[in-house]
């Protein structure tokens, strides 16, 4: 044996995290009979016991302090949990404070997380394609710079020359008949160049894309469908591939199938499309190969690698310059703009949609001043509770974390309703947003929108919980103590909230300015002359698809239709149209006038040309001004003819009688009789009628120039049918669809709706915005108002005293009312100065949404700022009211 | 079946060896008796949290023994298995066996 002694640091760590007592005496007693066992070295013996050592202090050191710290832990719950219970039972004590609490932060974090989440999912988010940012959307603009579509040779020639693309693809949307099934339907269908699935790098799931052979002319036609219609169409059949579909009657070959999830970008289809067909079949025709047509399509493109939009605008903007010169007869006027794919897509909605952020922002604004006001009220109100608890020795710590916990518990709670809401107003707002919005099958509730109205709300909820306590373990608590209130902080609470109060009339009053303008756009927009009878007029179309519906076919088809639908019990009157009124123009073309000169290709005049049969003025319930409507006259071989709209014979005839003057569709060198080379042709037209204008292009646009043909010179494919009803026009809608199925069962009706509901339509934007607003701005009012009943009223408390003096001393009630109210009030116009500045300031946020008033509108301001003192001075007056009721003797008691 | 307690391998080791040592098993001991019949060295960190842990399960039992001069006088604590570690030494045991019965043939050491 030897007599070694332990290392002493060694030794001294043991003693430490060793237990106490026998347990650790003996573990030291093995260590030291070890280390002296002879078998090791000094140093070996040594270097062991320093192992030994380290490895029981991890053991037993981490053993220790996790004993420790879970009795500290418990003991820390165990406070947080009376803390807990503590509040509970307080807020139980003041329900409607509670409820006002609670019910402020739902309404604030809800509507915001809403709102934010349509924002979020219809302009913020990336479109679900691959590196969407590098998606550019591409078209032609008129001289006036409005969007036109771009024409096919055109197109073709950027392709050829375009370098900032990897790949630049062109399509438009087509509406086509599917037969073959038990009934004829319409699908959805973009017409796509072979390149579109290399733009947007998605690939068919099975088969194959398109390839740049199934878009030269006279290729057999191809079709990719879309995964749900595959699905919902061809019962997922498996060998689907070289199956083929009854498509406008031509016979379209499969040969390919979409994957699962992918969505072709939408402009305006409400449904997503079914399929996709290639570029072959129409690539070859006229109409198409004409540079100077435009029909419908639109290109887009994706960018190459370091290139951004600005530089392939220019670079597009130069081809159409060029063009413009190669081509001066097509292209004159014609250029071309680039915009990122995404933006474009919701540029129409962006506005509203930005404008109901602002609203938003300041509904949450106004809730989390709300809150604030309601939390030091009720500091104020619990000054001397809490000196109290200091003076016995609750640490100043102990009672912040007190405060801490109440707020922090009401936040959760108003979150959690909150989060309630903002589900429940999203599923609401889905619904009710305008038919074809943009993307809103992206929009999902959003958390980091969550996130931040919580955060927001109970960062406020928590600082102006917690303000109390930092006053009530000072200074400020002894006197609270002793004079039984707090002079000082309550003189600061006051102004706070007087300041408080001033920024949330103002809020509410930007919003109801916002409510008020919207209110003012759909009453102006409900009161537009359409220029026709809207009631009990009925519309639906039809596609006369197929080569075997020749034009000889089309116009006897028509013709039977007509009288087939006038001889249908409840219906007065019926016609059909290439175009109907609000929907838009198909047909938009230069025009050329016989007597005028011709002026600069740039500066042609262009029309809508709308092919109509007879009667359809009657119909639509349209005013006749000169001349004659189509009648019997008309035949299919007899002189061309048109009728014009106002708007027409006044640009172009000022002053003039438009009768029998001459207009031919196209350029003036179009020929105005058949050629032998094919070429499109446009005979002269003898205007043998005026009628009055139309809200033609939705119901805000400006009426445009309109040229009204005979459907029997130009019987187009597709028509709308017009049916003016002497019973509920919906009604009749079997018994069409039973006329049209007699004369071909492979048509089916589409678009049916009467013209109120497309009236309704047109103003689903600015009537959802209005709702949205109008909702907004009365939760703001209500807001308001009860801040301000509450800061009022609990001035009259705080002065009971002050009160009681006066009238003891002979003040008369009235100036004691004066006295309350003006207090209340001067806070309410102090608001109404500031909101009414703000609001001037935020006018050209809401600009774009309005119609027929302007953003500074002063009868609407007037108006607003009238109903906002009005609900003020009945807030004011209530408490004040109450205070003119005090009895003078109780209330000088009171102290 | 009875509620024995679930054995690590290094807890059988354990019992074990403190079985074997009889009434000498003290802590300087069995680390030995380990290294020796199971080749284990282990830290004095692990054998005595480890014993601990099987007093705790109520697997053994110890008493406090006097200490001598090489020990500065510090007593020793003297080690027993409880009826409920020889019942959960069995069970673990009873365990194996079952395991094993069929499968010895498959490991059998290469004849040559």
């Amino acid at each position: 044996m030897t007599d070694r002694t332990p290392p002493r640091a060694a030794d001294w760590l043991l003693r430490r995290v060793l237990p106490a007592g026998p347990r650790g005496d003996t573990i030291r007693g093995d260590l030291l009979e070890e280390l002296r066992a002879p078998a090791r070295s000094p140093r070996a013996a040594a270097r062991w016991y320093w192992r030994q050592t380290v490895s029981l202090a991890c053991r037993y050191g981490w053993r220790r302090s996790r004993d420790y710290g879970e009795r500290r832990r418990h003991m820390v719950l165990e406070s947080l949990w009376q803390d807990v219970r503590y509040a509970v039972r307080s807020y139980a004590k003041t329900p409607s404070f509670t409820l006002a609490v609670v019910t402020t932060l739902a309404l604030g974090i809800g509507a915001s997380t809403a709102i934010f989440s349509m924002v979020n999912g219809i302009v913020l988010q990336p479109l679900p394609l691959p590196e969407p940012d590098r998606l550019v959307y591409v078209n032609e603009t008129n001289p006036k710079g409005d969007f036109i579509s771009v024409s096919w040779p055109n197109y073709l020639d950027w392709r050829a020359r375009v370098r900032s693309f990897e790949a630049l693809a062109l399509s438009r949307d087509e509406a086509l008949t599917l037969t073959g099934g038990e009934r004829a339907q319409r699908v959805r269908a973009r017409r796509v160049t072979a390149n579109m699935f290399t733009v947007l790098r998605v690939a068919p799931a099975l088969g194959r894309a398109f390839t740049d052979a199934d878009d030269t002319p006279g290729a057999a036609p191809v079709a990719i469908v879309t995964d749900a219609f595959w699905r919902g169409q061809l019962s997922a059949d498996s060998n689907v591939l070289g199956r083929t579909l009854r498509l406008d009657g031509v016979q379209v070959t499969i040969v390919g199938v979409m994957p699962h999830g992918f969505e072709f970008p939408r402009f305006n289809f409400p449904r997503p499309h079914d399929l996709f067909v290639a570029m072959g079949p129409v690539s070859g025709s006229v109409n198409l190969t004409d540079r100077g047509n435009h029909n419908g399509f639109s290109a887009m493109g994706r960018l190459a690698a370091g290139v951004g939009v600005e530089r392939a605008g220019e670079e597009i903007r130069a081809i159409a310059a060029a063009l413009e010169r190669e081509y001066p007869n097509s292209n004159s006027g014609i250029r071309a703009k680039a915009a990122i794919l995404a933006d474009q897509l919701v540029s129409s909605i962006r506005p509203t949609l930005l404008a109901l952020l602002g609203a938003v922002c300041c509904l949450l604004l106004i809730a989390c001043v709300n809150v604030a006001n309601l939390l030091i009220a009720r500091g104020a109100g619990r000054q001397h509770e809490l000196a109290v608890r200091a003076a016995l020795g609750g640490g100043r710590l102990r009672i912040a974390r007190q405060l801490l916990v109440e707020s922090t518990i009401i936040s959760a709670i108003g979150g959690a309703l909150g989060v309630a809401a903002a589900a429940w107003l999203l599923r609401v707002l889905v619904a009710m947003a305008p038919d074809g919005t943009p993307r809103i099958t992206d929009v999902r509730l959003d958390g980091t929108a969550m996130l931040f109205a919580l955060a927001a709300a109970a960062l406020c909820g928590i600082a102006f919980g917690a303000l109390p306590a930092l006053q009530a373990s000072g200074g400020a608590g002894q006197q609270a103590l002793v004079r039984g209130r707090a002079a000082g902080f309550v003189a600061r609470s006051h102004r706070l909230r007087r300041g408080l109060m001033v920024v949330e009339t103002a809020l509410a009053l930007v919003l109801l300015t916002g409510a008020g303008l919207m209110m003012r756009t759909l009453q102006q927009l409900t009161h537009v002359e359409t220029g026709f009878r809207p009631e009990r007029l009925l519309t639906t179309r039809v596609q006369l698809a197929g080569e075997h519906y020749t034009p000889a076919r089309r116009i006897t088809f028509s013709g039977d239709l007509l009288t087939r639908l006038r001889a249908l019990p409840g219906v007065s009157n019926a016609a059909l149209t290439f175009s109907l009124p609000i929907d838009g123009s198909n047909w938009n073309s230069i025009f050329t006038v016989a007597d005028k000169p011709i002026p600069e290709r740039a500066k042609l005049p262009s029309a809508a040309f709308t092919p109509v049969s007879s009667s359809f003025f009657e119909t639509m319930g349209m005013r006749l001004v000169r001349g004659r409507p189509f009648d019997a006259t008309e035949a299919p071989d007899s002189p061309k003819t048109v009728v014009v709209n106002e708007t027409l014979a006044r640009r172009l005839w000022p002053g003039e009688d438009p009768i029998g003057k001459r207009l031919k569709q196209g350029w003036p060198e179009t020929p105005d009789h058949p050629t032998k080379s094919g070429e499109y042709f446009a005979p002269w037209r003898e205007v043998v009628g005026v009628v009055s204008d139309v809200k033609f292009n939705g119901i805000t646009s400006e009426t445009p120039l309109q040229a009204y043909l005979p459907l029997l010179h130009e019987p187009a494919r597709s028509l709308a049918i017009v049916v003016r009803a002497t019973v509920e026009p919906t009604s009749l809608v079997p018994q069409i669809e039973a006329v049209v199925r007699d004369l071909d069962k492979d048509i089916p009706l589409v678009q049916t709706r009467t013209m109120d509901q497309m009236l309704d339509a047109s103003m689903a934007r600015e009537r959802v915005s209005m709702i949205i607003f109008v909702m907004f701005a009365i939760v703001a009012l209500t807001l308001a108002s009860v801040g301000l009943y509450g800061v009022v009223a609990h001035g009259v408390t705080e002065r009971t005293h002050e009160i009681g003096v006066r009238l003891a001393l002979g003040a008369a009630r009235a100036d004691v009312l004066a006295l309350v109210v003006r207090q209340g009030f001067s806070m309410a116009v102090a608001g109404s100065i500031v909101g009414l500045l703000a609001s001037l300031a935020l006018s050209r946020w809401i600009e774009g949404l309005l119609f027929g008033v302007k953003p500074t509108d002063p009868a609407t301001f007037t108006a607003v700022v009238a109903t906002l003192l009005a609900v003020a001075l009945i807030a004011c007056l209530i408490p004040a009211h109450r205070a003119t009721r005090l009895d003078p003797t109780s209330a000088l008691r009171a102290e | 079946m009875g509620q024995a307690a679930y054995l690590g391998e290094f807890e059988q080791l354990l019992l074990l060896a403190i079985l074997r040592l009889g009434s000498d098993a003290f802590g300087v001991q069995i680390s030995r008796e380990l290294e020796a019949r199971a080749g284990r060295r282990i830290s004095r960190g692990a054998l005595y949290t480890s014993l601990d842990r099987l007093e705790d399960k109520g697997l053994l039992r110890w008493k406090l023994a006097a200490g001598s001069p090489a020990r500065d006088g510090l007593p020793r604590r003297l080690y027993v298995v409880s009826a409920a570690g020889r019942a959960a030494l069995r069970g673990s045991r009873a365990t194996l066996q079952r395991m094993w019965r069929g499968v010895e043939h498959l490991l059998e050491e290469p004849s040559s």
